[in-house]
């Protein structure tokens, strides 16, 4: 009886793990395929509010849709941003906050993404890096980074208004944590470009 | 040792972690596929018979995208003075006196400024200051704002003790105080008197503890000029063009985490006049001692914190209610009367077809307990919609949503979608509330029927004026019931925004409250209401009473006024309209019951409708001037009137330096701290623990299967 009841466990335990191991790699890899093949599904309804449409959903239960593109023309980087950063935003793309100037408007434009999947890339951003936005309108802004840094997560007042015209990219810090829900924060501050008195 | 074993180890191991990752690529590629399916929004569910066409966004670009995040740097108030309440209340009949101790201590070897903004009853009368700097005592002084403001920076720079009491709105008010020394304790007293309320058989004395965080929509304007005498405030906010001075109504809110402060004692020594059938406090644990027949000693429990509103309840034995009540004061050879007559409970009305407009708050002040009780009391609400009924639900935050373009004939349908739609509300974002003010009252009805808005807020806005603008002009028809919810609602914009929207208000403080509380807005909501009523004094009588327009009576609802002449008629004579008949009654005013202060209730109530009449008339200095006069004669704090104490010997050398903090209140009881004062989002996923987790189970499978194969063989050899 007792050899039967190792022999049980031992062959639960062959089946189990690998089981668990096969699963844990599957949400993984699942929080990747998702966050990549939503940027596919969002080029099409990024390309419908370009035409002038408003609010395009880019699957129709969608409770957010895309709001402009931000390109890293040094790193060939494109993203579709979308509007609001809640978890289930983020999840598909960068997401511009809620009540923080929309790209083009004057004022403080910020945008978050994850550290390990669309914002990934902020780790190899440098100081005078351009960055574009295109607006939704179908207009490009010009920013170049004027600075960057480590912050905590309760320092809000780089979500707040300025007089002047920035764009504040967010993301978790540091890249290589394992687990989520750290205190720290990376931000991008990017001034636009101006010439002739006016935006490019 | 058989050495062909490694091999097949090896093999095993590959083969484990080939078919692992295939199977893992295989789940996760079908897992993406199933949770795209099945990871709809939360709304998204709800709004199944829906399409994105039927609801409603209402697009205001002069009135989105403002305001939430407004704020100014971080403060440091890990040195501000400390401060401690002590509240002691005195309630005859209808009147409450209450003083109030507010004790700042400071906790530091250098000189201290404190600035506490703190939450009054929106009616308070406040007409005492006291200055107690250890044994000695300064009493403040009533002046005009700027002067006294004047007064106070003038002593503070000399370095003599000072405080001032200033009105900001009618329920806030800041004190500060200046020249605190090192580990120094200055208490500052302050007096005020108001008429408790009586509404459907229940007395209701309510003490708000703490000033919520605001809402300040619009855009910051940067000062045109500072000048010693025009305090900017040091709250969190920036001034706005909608909101002149959101600086001086935002005391700084430190994390919940970090604990609460600002403890409250309070005793209430109530003498009601009559027989009780109970006492209840509604949200606070309180000790009841009866002292007399109908006097009761009510201590509130220790450790109590200043974060939400103290409500008392009494209620008199059935029989005992009282219907009319008169008290008067002599004072400089004027009569003063304070007149309460309830009309007599009417029939139910014939039950009429009606229009309702369901308005409901969902932005990030209402995250926690107060959406809860909101959309529970909404549920109600909508049960009580009839066939015949039109209706529609309006939600705002930083944006207003309307569940149907237009007001839908209630049918099963119907409510099948609204009830749907409640369920999914989520509290975020600003509290953009004028463009559904709107939308509520502009809705163009297709009968000239009975409309009714029901308005379910915290009120935590800071600009009451504008939204009271918006009522007034565009009222027409409708009748708008303000429902204020949660732990600290901003009273004043509750009630005076269902004075001028002819309705009434109701207060929810917690769940267990939205049955009864709603339960009697319905009783009023079919009850016929009184309107039209005029006062008759009799000839010869100059008689100046307020308000001067009595607001319309539901069920329940005493008649209420101040009076003041050179002498007051034997009876008073009151008609009214009710349900189209006119309805007449007279009441004698002829031994009332004397009481000081009534000539105080009086003055306040007439600044109070000099205030509204402030913002809607041309001739503004007039009336700016009446006010400022009527304060002054009775010794009122206004929005133009300060009380100011000065100590006469300076007490802290110029070499000294004074610093200027202002106080922390607390975040209202379940309130969400990262819903109003917003936090950077969360920008990671779990994917890289998921995987290296993965792994390790993986790997550890797979040394198992190594290391069990032998052991079992062993085992097995053995045996």
């Amino acid at each position: 009886m007792p050899v039967r009841f190792k022999k049980l466990i031992v062959v639960g335990l062959l089946v189990v793990l690998p089981l668990c191991g096969v699963w844990q790699i599957g949400l993984g890899s699942y929080i990747h395929a998702k966050a990549i093949l939503a940027q596919f599904l969002l080029e099409t309804a990024w390309s419908e509010t370009l035409k002038g449409h408003k609010e395009v959903k880019p699957w129709p239960w969608a409770d957010t849709w895309p709001v402009c593109r931000l390109t890293v023309p040094r790193l060939g980087i494109s993203r579709i941003v979308l509007a609001g950063a809640s978890g289930s935003s983020l999840a598909f793309g960068p997401g511009h906050l809620f009540g923080s100037a929309t790209s083009g408007e004057y004022g403080n434009t910020v945008i978050a993404g994850h550290r390990d999947t669309h914002f990934k890339f902020l780790q190899e951003l440098k100081t005078g890096d351009a960055i574009q936005l295109q607006t939704s309108n179908g207009g490009n802004i010009r920013y170049r980074i004027s600075e960057i840094r480590v912050i905590h997560e309760t320092e809000t007042h780089y979500l707040a208004r300025t007089d002047a015209n920035i764009l504040t990219l967010i993301t978790c810090y540091p890249f290589n944590a394992i687990s989520a829900g750290g205190p720290m924060r990376y931000i991008v501050i990017a001034t636009p470009e101006i010439t002739n008195g006016k935006m490019i | 040792m058989n050495l062909q074993k490694p091999g097949t180890i090896i093999l095993s191991t590959l083969h484990c972690i080939i078919t692992g990752f295939v199977t893992g690529t295989l789940v996760s590629c079908m897992l993406v596929l199933l949770v795209m399916i099945l990871s709809e929004p939360a709304g998204a569910t709800a709004m199944d018979d829906m399409t994105a066409a039927d609801m409603n966004r209402i697009e205001d670009p002069s009135h989105v995208r403002q305001g939430t995040l407004l704020f100014k740097g971080e403060q440091d108030f890990s040195r501000a003075p400390i401060l401690k309440t002590d509240v002691q209340i005195n309630i005859t009949g209808m009147i409450a006196r209450a003083t109030v101790k507010q004790h700042f201590r400071n906790p530091d070897t250098t000189w201290k400024e404190g600035v506490y903004v703190f939450p009054l009853p929106e009616d308070a009368a406040v007409d005492h200051l006291r200055m107690y700097i250890g044994q000695r005592v300064i009493e403040g002084r009533v002046q005009e704002r700027q002067q006294a403001r004047k007064e106070y920076e003038q002593a503070k720079s000399e370095g003599k003790k000072a405080s001032l009491v200033e009105q900001e709105r009618p329920n806030i008010f800041t004190t500060s105080v200046a020249n605190i020394g090192p580990h120094e304790e200055i208490i500052i007293e302050i007096e005020y008197q108001h008429i408790v309320q009586y509404d459907s058989g229940t007395f209701r004395l309510r003490f708000p503890m703490v000033v919520a965080p605001r809402y300040i929509p619009g855009q910051p304007v940067t000062p045109v000029e500072i000048n010693v005498t025009k305090f900017e405030g040091n709250g969190w906010a920036v001034n706005t063009d909608q909101v002149r001075d959101a600086a001086r109504i935002t005391p700084p809110v430190p994390h919940p985490d970090k604990g609460k402060i600002n403890p409250v004692t309070m005793q209430v020594n109530l003498d009601a006049g009559f027989s009780l059938q109970h006492i209840t406090s509604s949200y606070h644990n309180i000790g009841i001692k009866q002292e007399n027949e109908t006097g009761y000693k009510l201590t509130l429990e220790n450790n109590t914190s200043a974060d939400r509103d103290f409500e008392l309840i009494w209620k008199p034995e059935p029989g005992a209610e009282p219907r009319a009540a008169f008290f008067n004061e002599q004072k400089n050879g004027e009569h003063y009367g304070l007149i309460m007559m309830l009309p007599p409970e009417q029939n139910k009305g014939e039950i009429l077809s009606r229009e309702v407009i369901y308005v409901i708050d969902t932005s990030g002040s209402m995250s926690g307990t107060s959406i809860v009780q909101a959309k529970a009391a909404l549920e109600l609400a909508l049960a009580e919609l009839k066939p015949g009924d039109r209706f529609n639900i309006i939600q705002f935050n930083s944006f207003t949503e309307q569940l149907f373009q237009f007001p839908q004939p209630f049918t099963h349908h119907s409510l099948r979608q609204a009830k749907n739609y409640v369920r999914a509300l989520r509290a975020q974002g600003g509290t953009e509330m004028a463009p559904a003010l709107q939308a509520a009252l502009h809705q163009t009805s297709e009968s000239s029927g009975v409309r009714q808005v029901i308005f379910l807020t915290d009120g935590s806005i800071g600009n009451e004026d504008e939204l009271f603008r918006i009522i007034k002009q565009q009222l027409g028809n409708s009748r708008l019931f303000t429902v204020g919810i949660g732990s600290a609602p901003n009273s004043h914009f509750m009630n005076r925004a269902a004075d001028f929207g002819r309705g009434t208000y109701t207060y929810i403080g917690k769940v267990e409250e939205v049955q009864e509380k709603m339960q009697i807005l319905f009783n009023k909501l079919q009850h016929p209401v009184l309107t039209d009523i005029q006062l008759t004094w009799g000839d010869n009588l100059t008689v100046e009473a307020w308000p001067q327009k009595i607001p319309d009576l539901y069920l329940g609802e005493p008649l209420l006024l101040t009076a003041k002449a050179s002498s007051l008629p034997e009876t008073l004579h009151i008609t009214g309209t009710v349900s189209g008949k006119t309805w007449n009654s007279s009441m004698k005013l002829s031994g009332g019951k004397e009481q000081t202060g009534i000539s105080v209730l009086w003055a306040r109530k007439k600044i109070a409708a000099l205030m509204d009449q402030l913002n809607s008339r041309t001739e503004q200095d007039e009336i700016r001037q009446m006010i400022i006069d009527t304060a002054l004669a009775h010794h009122l704090v206004s929005k133009f009137t300060s009380l100011v104490a000065i100590d006469v010997t300076p007490a802290r050398v110029k070499e000294e330096l004074l610093k200027s903090q202002s106080m922390p209140v607390n975040l209202p009881t379940g309130w969400e701290y990262e819903k109003v004062f917003g936090q950077l989002p969360q920008t990671a996923t779990g994917s890289e623990l998921f995987l290296i987790r993965g792994m390790l189970l993986l790997v550890t499978g797979l040394l198992f299967a190594v290391f069990s194969r032998k052991f079992t063989r062993c085992y097995a050899c053995q045996v």
